[in-house]
């Protein structure tokens, strides 16, 4: 296979934007990505444009958005297509531009994510994000993503003695790393006396989903992303001089059972265990050649399960590296860098973009000061699905 | 004409689809067999609808949450939701209706009006002590 190379960037801050259009804030990210690029003005050389959108029919009254962000961009007449895969569209349209140039359809490939979910009032984006589920079997009931995000939570916590204590220390790692990224939906750091420890706790972080509190979830949050790919062995190579190319050296997606409850063990995540190995495979790496790793923590537990899934610690492992400290920037294992969908936000179709948006910043060495991770060789990004029922996992490299 | 709907609870009872080859139940309905891969037939016509099994009776609570955030079209405060396991290895996700639940309790499984649709009202499962 042809070995595809990233080559520009872009991201919009996350946070709310619903004055703005959802194309012209894809739009915006995509620029972005092409001045990164450096090639503005010859963004002609662009075969192929991959949208990640899940949400744009239902909440904001816009579908053909792929049609509609090429004329934006002025990019007729190259190919456009949308990729709907709940949570996980950016990941799949990551993985659907590497799989375009792979098999030579293309040598240029921009893949935009996006979504405005906040022109909605909550109880009624929540309601969207719930047609994943099954129609009868689980939407009906009014069950939701942190619902089931809670009972996982309950399960794993009955099993591993993982405590609230431990979910909070999560999420004031996210928080601490979300804070010096400036695309972060909340730039702001929270402290364990704030959100657990101190006497107002209860009241700062309250129950959502019990056992899930305020700060185990992410923020409904708006917002683009945009990458760049082009075949490493394409004569168009020669217009991406500004600056060096990371590769996609991994990807790998699985599925799993539509309904929760038919998995014969509910708190193994199979689909995220088989992801993680066939981007593995594909690669040549191991869990111990990761430098960094930007977990789909749109429930805190979810970063906890997927690193023990990917094999970064055992299981009921998780634990004891957040409270010693070893997926914090300067640990062994830095995890969501970005300050994850905890800090950064979660705008449903940007996020998969948005991780390897972050790895590509990390392998540059771009990342802000306080947060960028020491001589990164290889990253990893989970875009999780549905509640784990379809999941893709992406590697990028510094090097061939 | 194939009648995709036909699976949908429209009684006040919830149902699981047994294999008319292998005698396994599915819950919720598929479309071929997860074990023998013989299909369904949802309009009877072509192939088997399957029997369909009314589903309840006891269960064992494997995990539950209360929920406050609740989404479009239900006014309550909170709701409790839970999974449960029934004596026949089948699992189903419903509403809770114990205020202090506890993992591993027993419990007993009907089908109780969970959704009000303004032209069909959805049934499925409370389960209780």
């Amino acid at each position: 296979m042809r070995k595809v190379a990233v080559t520009g960037i872009g991201h919009t801050v996350f946070g709310n934007l619903s004055e703005f259009d959802l194309v012209d804030v894809m739009a915006f990210a995509s620029a972005d990505a092409l001045d990164d690029a450096g090639i503005r003005e010859e963004r002609g050389i662009i075969d192929q444009v991959v949208v990640a959108n899940m949400g744009g029919g239902m909440l904001n009254h816009q579908t053909g958005i792929a049609s509609s962000l090429v004329s934006r961009l002025k990019l007729e007449p190259a190919m456009a297509e949308l990729v709907e895969n709940g949570p996980a569209s950016g990941g799949s349209a990551v993985k659907m531009g590497y799989a375009v140039i792979a098999s030579e359809i293309a040598d240029v490939v921009m893949v935009t994510g996006g979504e405005i979910m906040r022109g909605v009032p909550g109880w009624e984006g929540t309601d969207f994000v719930a047609t994943l589920l099954h129609p009868e079997a689980e939407y009906s009931y009014g069950l939701t993503l942190p619902a089931f995000g809670a009972m996982f939570t309950r399960l794993y916590m009955e099993r591993f003695g993982l405590t609230e204590r431990d979910l909070a220390l999560i999420a004031v790692k996210d928080h601490e790393n979300g804070a010096k990224n400036p695309f972060a939906h909340v730039q702001v750091p929270c402290t364990i006396e704030g959100i657990h420890d101190g006497p107002d706790a209860n009241v700062v972080n309250n129950y959502i989903a019990e056992p899930l509190r305020l700060y185990s979830m992410c923020p409904v949050s708006d917002g683009a992303a945009s990458i760049i790919l082009c075949a490493a062995d394409s004569p168009k190579m020669k217009y991406f001089k500004k600056k060096g190319p990371v590769f996609i050296t991994g990807v790998g997606s699985a599925s799993d059972t539509h309904c929760v409850h038919e998995r014969e063990y509910p708190l193994d995540l199979k689909a995220v265990k088989l992801s993680g190995e066939r981007a593995f495979t594909m690669a040549g790496l191991s869990p111990k050649d990761i430098s960094c790793a930007e977990l789909h923590d749109a429930f805190v537990i979810l970063e906890v399960a997927i690193s023990e899934e990917l094999g970064f610690f055992e299981r009921g492992g998780y634990k004891e590296a957040v409270q010693k400290g070893k997926t914090r920037i300067d640990g062994t294992l830095p995890i969501n860098t970005s300050g994850g969908l905890k800090s950064k936000g979660h705008p449903l179709g940007a996020t998969g973009v948005s991780q390897v948006h972050e790895l590509v910043k990390q392998l540059r060495g771009e990342a802000e000061k306080g947060r960028q991770v020491k001589n990164p060789k290889h990253g990893l990004a989970v875009n999780f699905g549905g509640f784990g029922n379809n999941v893709v996992t992406t590697i990028c490299s510094k090097e061939e | 004409m194939i009648d995709f709907y036909a699976y949908k609870p429209k009684e006040a009872k919830v149902f699981a689809f047994k294999c008319p080859e292998c005698g396994t139940l599915h819950y919720p309905a598929t479309m071929i067999c997860k074990k023998c891969s013989t299909r369904r037939d949802p309009s009877g016509v072509l192939f088997s609808s399957w029997e369909k099994v009314p589903m309840g009776g006891k269960c064992k609570l494997l995990t539950w949450t209360r929920v406050y955030n609740l989404p479009a079209g239900f006014t309550d405060r909170y709701l409790l939701f839970g999974i449960v396991e029934f004596e026949n290895g089948l699992c189903a996700s419903g509403r809770l209706l114990v205020e202090n639940p506890k993992t591993g309790m027993e419990l007993n499984a009907n089908a109780g009006l969970v959704r009000e649709g303004i032209d069909e009202d959805i049934y499925g499962f409370m389960f209780e002590t």
